[in-house]
């Protein structure tokens, strides 16, 4: 078998995705990224590995999300490119004539409006991550019910209460008043994924044309009692497509597909960079008041990137043809 | 006598005239070093909360003149053309500025010109007769510094950027087209001070030029134009740099060559959060590709640079037409 592999490190999660060249997904792993986003990445790469027939062959290798360049360089990807072209190139392999797509993630939200099947606008949110799923993450831990049945829960509700959505900080305090005042679970539950949705419509989708068909994606579509608020708030129904929680590796993916497709050979190292010694670690610049932190990654004792320098210094110093910034 | 310019705010667009105007009357002209980590922190502590970035940054400014110089020119700039005015914090600046400790004077001669453009000598003769007693040398000085900011407002109308206008005029480099491989242009639009200083902008310009992209500001074209292309509004804005900004946005909008178009606000700019809504709208409505980025002390470059290569990647596939999958 010949494919692709796409990988997208996010904040909270780690997902690998094999294509064959058709460009069906023949596997998906999705992993906690737990602060450790090499190791995940090994770990996912030799679960990959265990999985695929052993005569597997990988044409090309794709990076997105917040650890693209990390992940770029660890495996030798041909294409690495931003979670907005990704999960936009993925979402229009698996829903043709999708218009809007909306993208929850651990630490960010992002809202891509696409017309005649090209990316016409988008918007990621602020600073703020109040409608994102780490706060969904903290409140169910508060509550002591797992993630997964969030949603389950959330749907028995029979009037969802009010609560303010602007800022996590306050939704919080607002939920737990709730609480004392003698709410029940789910229509509080409830209540939380509309203020996820208010806020998330109000501030990611400010001013954006929303129409249909719809698609919810990332990891947070897992939840049943958001895609209800969504519905609810948008009027529109919402697609989740299957593949939702990893829809920016199969977009990586499709990506490589693309790179390889121009360059004619591919870059990636192979399934072998699981057992490689990757280290990461960073040092303070002193050369100017800037202080930069300079981040350098070594496999098996050669320094194979730099980054983080303001002045190329660092990252220039090795010759690399990819400088990230 | 050595006089330090603050390298921040109205630098960028009257530096090469103070300079010539210092220098004229054998002062030498000092500015402050680049942006760094370093003096924004410094800005940071000393600056008081409600300011916008930019007004912090020059307090940091000033502060790196501290002990370098035996004036710092700080013109309390109030309107710099016929019925419009500058920021109100600009107004205030050098009062703000005052009450910090260990600064050696203040030359704080008042701007402004909203009533009649020659109002402007009699902040010429107040700051000249700083230096000498000769009206006429004050006069030559002033002739002399006009030509200078015309000769940089022209190479900045032929296409060249503030530092490489800069370059320019101190023969540092030989007037050359800067060679850009580019495949697209794509209209910046901010405040001088916002776009033109790296390290605030997170090196916005020298980024979008890596990626292919020539860029092109509200600098590069005459006032006139720019004037027109304002009055469109129903209503004149108060501001000239605001005017400024939504001329250039609303010229570059109707330009077929150019392919779409960054916002860039500080956060905190009340003013910026009006300009940025108002091209937004004439963007959606023309279908050009717009993207708006705020700077803040917190950004991390790795935002700025998923949305700058998200928003290139569109404007590409736009312009292709189709997603190149």
């Amino acid at each position: 078998m010949k494919g692709y592999l796409g990988i997208d490190v996010g904040s909270v999660s780690t997902n690998l995705v094999f294509l064959n060249e058709g460009g069906i997904i023949r596997e998906a792993i999705y992993l906690r990224t737990q602060g450790q986003p090499i190791a995940t990445v090994q770990k996912g790469l030799k679960e990959l590995a265990d999985r695929l027939p052993s005569t597997v062959k990988v044409r090309g290798a794709g990076a997105t999300g917040s650890g693209r360049h990390l992940t770029g360089v660890i495996v030798g990807a041909d294409a690495v490119k931003n979670e907005i072209t990704a999960h936009a190139v993925a979402a229009s392999l698996l829903v043709p004539g999708v218009r809007t797509i909306l993208e929850i993630g651990g630490q960010d939200s992002k809202i891509i409006i696409l017309r005649n099947g090209v990316v016409a606008d988008f918007a990621m949110n602020t600073v703020c991550a109040a409608g994102t799923g780490s706060f969904l993450d903290q409140q169910a831990a508060r509550l002591n019910i797992p993630i997964e049945s969030f949603g389950e829960i959330a749907l028995q509700a029979e009037s969802p209460v009010r609560i303010a959505g602007r800022c996590a900080v306050f939704a919080e305090s607002d939920m737990i008043h709730k609480q004392q005042m003698g709410c029940g679970l789910p229509d509080i539950l409830a209540g939380l994924c509309e203020a996820l949705v208010r806020n998330y419509l109000n501030n990611t989708g400010k001013g954006k044309e929303i129409l249909p068909p719809v698609v919810f994606q990332g990891g947070v579509a897992a939840n049943v009692g958001m895609i209800k608020a969504f519905e609810k708030a948008l009027g529109l129904p919402v697609q989740v497509p299957s593949y939702f929680d990893v829809m920016g590796a199969v977009g990586a993916a499709l990506l490589a597909r693309e790179a390889v497709a121009r360059s004619g050979i591919s870059r990636f190292k192979g399934f072998g960079v699981a057992d490689t010694g990757f280290k990461a670690g960073s040092f303070e610049c002193s050369g100017c008041a800037n202080l930069c932190e300079v981040v350098e990654i070594t496999e098996q004792e050669n320094i194979i990137a730099r980054w983080g320098d303001r002045c190329g210094k660092w990252s220039g110093a090795i010759g690399k043809e990819e400088k990230i910034s | 006598m050595r006089v330090g310019i603050p390298r921040a705010l109205l630098y960028y667009y009257y530096y090469p005239m103070w300079k010539v105007f210092f220098e004229e009357l054998g002062a030498e002209a000092v500015i402050s070093s680049q942006s760094t980590k370093g003096i924004l922190a410094q800005g940071l502590k000393h600056a008081v909360d409600e300011v916008c970035l930019p007004v912090k940054l020059s307090f940091g400014h000033v502060l790196d003149l501290a002990g370098k110089v035996d004036y710092i020119f700080l013109p309390r700039i109030v309107s710099v053309e016929h019925r419009k005015y500058i920021c109100p914090k600009f107004l205030g600046l050098p009062d703000m500025i005052r009450r910090l400790e260990g600064l050696p004077p203040l030359l704080d001669v008042e701007v402004d010109m909203y009533r009649k453009n020659w109002d402007l000598y009699q902040a010429i003769k107040e700051t000249g007769s700083f230096f000498t007693n000769s009206r006429l040398k004050i006069w030559m000085a002033y002739h002399r510094s006009v030509q200078a900011l015309h000769r940089y407002c022209r190479l900045l109308q032929l296409g060249l950027m503030p530092a490489e206008a800069l370059a320019v005029l101190e023969n540092k480099v030989k007037n050359e087209p800067l060679p850009y491989p580019a495949d697209l242009n794509v209209a910046v639009i901010g405040h001088p001070y916002n776009i033109y200083d790296p390290y605030i902008s997170m090196d916005l310009i020298r980024r979008l030029r890596a990626m292919g992209a020539n860029v092109f500001t509200a600098e590069h074209i005459p006032e006139k134009i720019l004037k027109s292309n304002a009055s469109r509004l129903p209503k004149k804005l108060f501001w000239t740099l605001g005017q400024r900004m939504i001329g250039a946005a609303f010229h570059y909008l109707e330009r077929p060559d150019v392919s779409g178009v960054v916002h860039v606000a500080a956060f905190a700019c009340g003013p910026d959060s009006m300009t940025g809504e108002l091209i937004e709208r004439h963007a959606r409505a023309r279908r050009v590709p717009y993207l708006n980025l705020t700077l803040d002390e917190h950004t991390g470059e790795a935002g700025v640079v998923t949305r700058l290569e998200a928003f290139l990647d569109m404007v590409r596939w736009k312009k292709a037409g189709a997603v190149g999958i």
